[in-house]
């Protein structure tokens, strides 16, 4: 199938769950809501004709700088081993509410990239058996990748730059 | 799983808490564990990291596209021209671009030889783990005369930054050329003495055969990828399945294992050694002459004589190290095959000359999960053959 004809199909079997759809440099592109992802991860794993079996990762984006709605952005990215096809499902999240269901119950490679989501975006995973921070520190405040995050500060307990921080962290959008 | 004194004494069941690492002889970096024991078995694993979290994905999001190249060196920096590929890729499919001949086999050839001084580097260290001592310096000679390759082409043994956006750093010498074929000469004699110590060896095969399963439909659901995933019986190797930089002229076998035990993955990747060397040899006989980078003054600098007759030259310098590429908007992924698995670069475009969001998908940073499901039930003295044949480097684990 080439990607026209696997988003044609998706389409066809999962309409009112896809919000659009497009062919990205030739990918599969998916758009859905929080609401509807897991319906259609599942889907796209037990469909026989599909088959997306292997989780290849997933990741976040902060589209705070293109003043855009939603700002915050969950981006899956699936392979099929027998079929050897892939798809790339895009999650829109809104600032308020960066909430969205966990896929480890149906891939098990879920489970550190959502905890990474947690931990560098803060985004609330809902149904993660083990949500905690992953690569930053426990007692760590704030998300790393998050664009209004400043790049240059450092946050160490003996430093004299902490209210600078607090209020950078206020103020300003990422520095450049 | 937090180890406090309070913990410790509430605990009901007669099993030991056994912490490893962050500093670890065979955790090949800071990578720290805590193992729950039942006597001799472990209950469960509990990793944590992050130690080496250098934040390059947030620094990239402060650089132009080229100065994001030195940078990804440094998260997988036993193959850096992997990484360097993975980055160029998704940044070439955004600009459109399509790259010479001879520089697609040029990075091909460095590819595959940063593939066998991976492997060179882990089949070293993951058998003095086990207690080989004499694989471990046979390994690092040869890997040294990779390393002498890589100084002669990019002025630097291990973070070359060779592979650029639109080509290769430089052109390669037919002196170069000619060390290389000299080394894949040379080679499977070497690959044949490491096979003559381990492979028949059977305190080698105690140690490692039915040590450490993942079948396959646990492999695929595990997002394990690379060597583990072909151990397990799985045909998936990106060269094959979605060839990029030219590697479908290449002719070359995709070794799979079929137990997905630790002595599998030993065999997937001795006998990948030997297929890098083959995709070698071809490269080395069907080089085409030809520019090395792309003709294209906004992506690659222009050539350093033109700069003294022509203006348009001289503008198109000034901007480009001024400004830097300017990608058009959009996002986009291309996987390749690394030593270690899928490594793959997801890039958001902003439309400036600064990468908006550069993640990397690392195969070692995927793997660490199944790693530890692989080590529920296995004795404590596998731990360290698990976590050698996973073949992690913390480098693009914690980023």
């Amino acid at each position: 199938m080439t990607s026209d004809e696997i988003i044609e199909k998706v389409k066809s079997d999962q309409g009112e769950n896809i919000e659009s759809s497009e062919v990205n440099l030739g990918d599969p592109v998916l758009f859905v809501g929080p609401d509807a992802i897991h319906k259609v991860a599942e889907y796209l794993k037990n469909d026989s004709d599909l088959n997306f079996d292997y989780l290849s990762h997933i990741t976040g984006a902060d589209y705070l700088n293109e003043d855009r709605e939603p700002r915050f952005e969950v981006v899956y990215e699936l392979h099929s081993i027998d079929k050897n096809y892939s798809i790339r499902i895009r999650v829109g999240l809104t600032e308020e509410d960066p909430t969205i269901p966990t896929v480890s119950d149906l891939w098990k490679g879920a489970l550190y990239p959502e905890r990474e989501l947690f931990d560098m975006f803060g985004f609330n995973i809902t149904g993660h058996p083990n949500l905690s921070r992953l690569i930053m520190p426990e007692e760590w405040e704030g998300n790393p990748l998050r664009k209004d995050y400043p790049l240059t500060i450092e946050d160490v307990t003996f430093s004299h730059n902490r209210e600078f921080k607090q209020d950078l962290v206020k103020s300003k959008p990422a520095t450049r | 799983m937090a180890v406090t004194e309070q913990g410790l004494l509430e605990r009901e069941k007669d099993s030991m808490t056994l912490n490893m690492g962050p500093s670890h002889p065979s955790t090949h970096g800071v990578f720290r564990i805590v193992l729950e024991m039942d006597g001799e078995l472990v209950d469960s694993a509990e990793p944590h990291i992050g130690f080496l979290h250098t934040g390059i994905e947030k620094t990239s999001e402060a650089k132009r596209y080229v100065h994001v190249i030195p940078m990804t060196d440094r998260l997988d920096y036993l193959s850096p021209p992997g990484n360097n590929l993975a980055f160029c890729l998704p940044v070439e499919k955004l600009l459109q671009t399509e790259i010479p001949e001879r520089a697609q086999y040029l990075r091909v050839i460095m590819c595959e030889l940063a593939r066998m001084a991976s492997h060179l580097v882990w089949l070293a260290t993951h058998a003095l783990d086990i207690g080989a001592m004499t694989v471990f310096l046979y390994c690092w000679r040869e890997r040294e005369m990779i390393l002498d390759l890589n100084e002669e082409i990019s002025g630097v043994r291990m973070m070359t930054s060779y592979i650029r956006l639109g080509g290769v750093a430089q052109d390669a010498t037919p002196g170069w050329l000619n060390g290389v074929q000299k080394f894949i000469d040379y080679f499977p004699a070497k690959i044949d003495e490491y096979e003559r110590l381990l492979t028949n060896n059977p305190i080698w095969i105690d140690r490692t055969k039915d040590v450490g399963i993942m079948r396959r439909e646990e492999a695929i659901n595990w997002s394990m990828s690379g060597p583990i995933l072909r151990a397990a019986g799985v045909n998936w190797d990106l060269r094959k399945q979605r060839p990029y930089s030219g590697y479908d002229n290449f002719d070359f076998e995709v070794p799979t294992g079929k137990n997905g035990d630790i002595y599998d993955r030993y065999l997937v990747r001795v006998a990948e050694m030997r297929q890098s060397r083959e995709i070698v040899k071809q490269a080395l006989q069907k080089i085409p002459t030809g520019p090395y980078k792309v003709d294209d003054n906004k992506i690659s600098l222009p050539s350093r004589d033109t700069l003294k007759s022509s203006m348009e030259a001289l503008i198109h310098h000034f901007k480009l190290v001024s400004e830097g590429i300017s990608v058009p908007k959009g996002e986009t992924y291309v996987p390749i095959e690394g030593p270690r698995g899928e490594v793959g670069f997801y890039i958001i475009s902003d439309g400036s000359g600064v990468p908006s969001r550069v993640k990397l998908r690392a195969p070692s940073f995927m793997a660490i999960p199944g790693m530890c499901r692989m080590m529920e039930g296995c004795f404590i003295a596998d731990v360290v053959g698990i976590i050698g044949s996973i073949d992690i480097v913390m480098g693009e684990v914690d980023r």
